[in-house]
């Protein structure tokens, strides 16, 4: 709570628009990040559709805007909706034949990456390698201005925090319910959950197409704040980026996705490196995060001013 | 007839694990399954619990055919089975785990209500009569006083109590266990006994496998007797102990 | 028509043995240390650029430059392992994402040293094989032959050594393996090495044919990943098949769809054989 208001009160504090940039990419980023850890972290399942979920709806909410002649968010929700189908498709596929770990990492991998090839080669409508420049701004309607352009980073910032709040709320809410001790019981041990009559199928679809339409909608704010698409969203490394942030900030609380995100969007912009250093840092902080801190920067926190259980 | 199997077989490549099977089990009955290492008893209950298809054969519940249907689906109907290596959620604590299993009991009573319970914080009653079900169900158990341990460091008795007490959330009307008494110390055989005796004064039905007589001699109401997955004999304790054909599958003649 | 067809069947398998090389080092790994080393398109990007360095850069004979670019990369195989994948033995996923890791760490060492720009070896061997009206560079049938060569002789090795069936004897049962003397450390690290060496030799037979740069392993590792699974994960005859059926498909594939959709071809095998036949193509027959 108290974290959410100092980020409600920052840009009092920060004026450096190059600052408060970073931070839209973070939140945004980290919508995706801690989407994707409901089903990876929570659930158990190593999904390698993030990325698409994400690219597809960009695509999707730009399309529909040119084609159809819909607003922004007419526009978003109905990329959210069709990446919503995507996913009960390939849910379906996916759990109805039971793959488990590698191979459902491996099976989402492949319709992913399908997916992209798509993109890539459609070129009269996605314009191929090349990506779309997007030049529309989404409208919002703002108390004592009417219907104003969604410009400036200001008005950005707030827009991406409400969605990250917002995405971290609905996510907050599920894995404190009744549905997120199902998820629990399939992460831990699917079989012993089947036979006390949780139906794995269903709670494992819900948690994949949930988790992916909020990444859809993290995808839509995204390209239009970049104010580019391109095939590259969908890309594998795209996905691994999602991994390394989850992993990063740690998989056991809600919030603790977005330090990831949060780290990764803001360090290549505090140390510079060249793109091939950066390649390698990366990767090391990958391996790094995983031998010898898998609880994550969250995990390693709450574990040091933890006080130890057994302590008088 | 509560529930009623009718020739029952199951065969893994040229094995046949069970092997015709017929028997019924009335509203209250305890009925015990004995047979040595190697029966087909855990298949049995396996295919009745929905874990493995049939190959053959009928599995009748309530007058409904359940043979080859879901273990979720199967539990929701009102029967459930217990592991015979105790299944846990590992990192867990017992409580968590009793709150699991309470999902049948969340589903009967709000059905596709509990949807709305993810957008307002209140489960309201059904919440409650969760939190109430598991307190009882712990006290039934004995296990009140690991309530807030993690499994990892239950013993292996406390383990075994634990699955039962979390196929007790699930309101089974028909409890299947899978040698429940197999690995405990005489005393936790003892309050075993107990339990499974205040669950029948409840008015569940059960029915326990176990390779071990004497615990089930005692308990059951009604014995089946199972060697090289076919049956070979049925009635009470006592007549199927003293028949023939038990005793010599029991010296392994 | 007919010869376009051949032709391709042709390049299909010869690419098909270098999915298979791959595959059989995805393979083994798994079998024996319950992981999927996802780095061993990078060993092969670095069996290339030894390859063409020891060749062209030190002016060793391209068949000892080979035997050398196996050592190299064996011996980075072996360093992984010690500080690496010792530590995420049957993890599956941590192993996955510290092979991930790792690719990054490469990748990126690569680019540092020889950028972006491909690099092409001379001519190791010119000249061409050509037979009813076919034509087969000469490179390309002795590349064929020594990866099919490899590949049979390491299943020869684990169908009649003793090593082989100590490793068969892991991959079905590791506890009774243990037990019968099976000394599992050095199996395990062994294996790793000696699939890093397969992909290292890959590499380097590689780059005596097509252009080099320091991302190519990323499709391979993807097409041998692929190929695994076709086969069966844990058939080692299977992985050559089931490179080569990848790499046919593809080539005559390509004949009769738009070019562009060659990689789809490997993902729509993979999602059917998945969904069907999980256990694979040679299922059985290991």
């Amino acid at each position: 709570m108290l974290a959410a208001l100092a980020l409600a009160l920052l840009p009092l504090l920060i004026k450096s628009d190059f600052a408060l940039t970073i931070l839209v990419f973070s939140f945004l980023l980290g919508m995706l990040a801690v989407s994707f850890n409901l089903i990876f972290g929570y659930t158990g399942q190593l999904s390698m559709f993030h990325a698409a979920a994400f690219g597809i709806s960009a695509y999707a909410t730009h399309l529909s805007m040119s084609l159809l002649g819909t607003s922004f968010w007419i526009g978003l929700v109905l990329a959210a909706l069709l990446v919503l189908f995507l996913s009960v498709i390939v849910g379906t596929i996916c759990f109805r034949f039971r793959l488990k770990e590698f191979y459902f990492a491996v099976v989402t991998l492949a319709f992913s990456e399908m997916a992209r090839l798509i993109i890539l080669n459609w070129n009269s409508v996605t314009n191929g390698t090349l990506g779309i420049i997007l030049q529309e701004k989404p409208r919002i309607w703002l108390p004592g201005q009417g219907i104003v352009k969604l410009d400036g980073t200001l008005m950005w910032y707030y827009v991406s925090l409400i969605g990250l709040a917002l995405t971290l709320l609905v996510c907050w809410r599920l894995v404190n319910s009744w549905m997120g001790r199902s998820f629990a019981a399939i992460r831990l041990n699917d079989e012993l959950g089947d036979t006390l009559g949780i139906n794995v199928f269903r709670y494992k679809l819900a948690a994949f197409s949930v988790g992916n339409m909020i990444a859809a909608i993290a995808g839509g704010l995204y390209s239009f704040f970049l104010g580019s698409i391109e095939p590259g969203f969908l890309s594998i490394d795209q996905s691994l980026a999602i991994v390394a942030m989850v992993l990063l900030g740690g998989r056991g609380a809600v919030a603790a996705p977005f330090i990831g995100a949060l780290v990764l969007t803001t360090l290549p912009h505090v140390i510079h490196l060249g793109a091939e250093l950066r390649t390698i840092v990366y990767g090391s902080i990958l391996i790094f995060t995983i031998l010898v801190m898998p609880q994550g920067i969250y995990g390693s926190i709450a574990a040091l001013t933890r006080r130890p259980p057994h302590a008088i | 007839m509560l529930f009623e199997i009718s020739g029952l077989t199951k065969r893994f490549d040229g094995l046949t694990a069970v092997s015709d099977v017929s028997f019924s089990i009335a509203q209250g009955d305890i009925v015990g399954i004995f047979g040595p290492n190697g029966s087909g008893k855990t298949t049995l209950l396996s295919l009745i619990a929905g874990m493995l298809t049939p190959s053959t054969g009928r599995i009748v519940w309530k007058g409904k055919e359940i043979q080859g249907h879901k273990p979720h689906d199967i539990a929701a109907a009102g029967v459930v089975k217990t592991f015979q290596n105790p299944q846990l959620f590992s990192e867990l604590t017992v409580f968590e785990h009793l709150m699991i299993a309470g999902h049948l009991m969340l589903k009967r009573r709000l059905g596709w209500r509990r949807i709305a319970t993810l957008f307002n914080t209140d489960t309201g009653q059904a919440g409650g009569d969760l939190e109430a079900r598991a307190r009882e169900v712990l006290r039934l158990c004995r296990l009140e006083g690991s309530r807030d341990q993690t499994a990892g460091v239950l013993s292996y008795g406390e383990e075994k109590m634990l699955g039962v007490a979390m196929a007790l959330m699930c309101e089974p009307q028909l409890l299947l266990l899978d040698e429940p008494a197999s690995g405990l110390g005489q005393s936790e055989i003892d309050s075993l006994e107990i339990v499974l005796r205040d669950l029948r004064a409840h008015g569940m039905t059960l029915c326990i496998i176990d390779h071990k007589v004497g615990f089930l001699g005692k308990l059951a109401d009604r014995a089946i007797s199972l060697h090289h997955g076919a049956k070979i004999a049925e009635g009470t304790p006592a007549e199927v102990l003293s028949n023939e054909h038990v005793i010599a599958a029991y010296l392994g003649r | 028509m007919g010869q376009l067809i051949l032709g391709q069947l042709l390049n299909g398998a010869i690419l098909g043995t270098l999915y298979g090389i791959i595959a059989l080092g995805v393979t083994l790994t798994f079998g024996i240390t319950g992981i999927v080393n996802f780095a061993l398109g990078a060993f092969m990007m670095l069996g290339c650029y030894m390859a063409w360095y020891f060749t062209d850069g030190l002016g060793m004979h391209y068949a000892v430059a080979v035997l050398c670019a196996v050592l190299v990369t064996s011996f980075a195989g072996l360093i992984a392992d010690q500080t690496l994948f010792r530590f995420t033995r049957n993890n599956l996923v941590n192993g996955l994402l510290v092979s991930i890791g790792l690719i990054s760490v490469m990748e990126g060492a690569a680019l540092l040293i020889w950028t972006s720009t491909p690099k092409n070896m001379e001519y190791v061997l010119p000249g061409v094989f050509s037979f009813f009206g076919l034509v087969v560079p000469k490179m390309k049938a002795v590349v064929f032959l020594v990866l099919l060569g490899v590949i049979l002789a390491t299943y020869a090795a684990l169908t009649r050594t003793w090593i082989g069936r100590a490793a068969y004897a892991y991959a079905q049962n590791p506890e009774a393996a243990e037990l019968m003397g099976v000394r599992t450390k050095i199996l395990q690290s062994g294996v790793v090495v000696y699939s890093t060496g397969l992909a290292g030799l890959g590499g380097a037979l590689y780059a005596s044919l097509y252009s080099i740069d320091p991302t190519l392993g990323a499709v391979y590792i993807l097409k041998a990943v692929e190929a695994a699974i076709l086969a069966g994960i844990g058939s080692v005859i299977g992985s050559l098949f089931g490179g080569i059926l990848l790499g046919i498909t593809e080539g005559v594939g390509s004949i009769y769809l738009p070019i562009a959709f060659r990689d789809a071809y490997g993902l729509i095998f993979l999602i059917a054989i998945l969904l069907f036949k999980p256990a694979g193509l040679f299922a059985g027959r290991k």
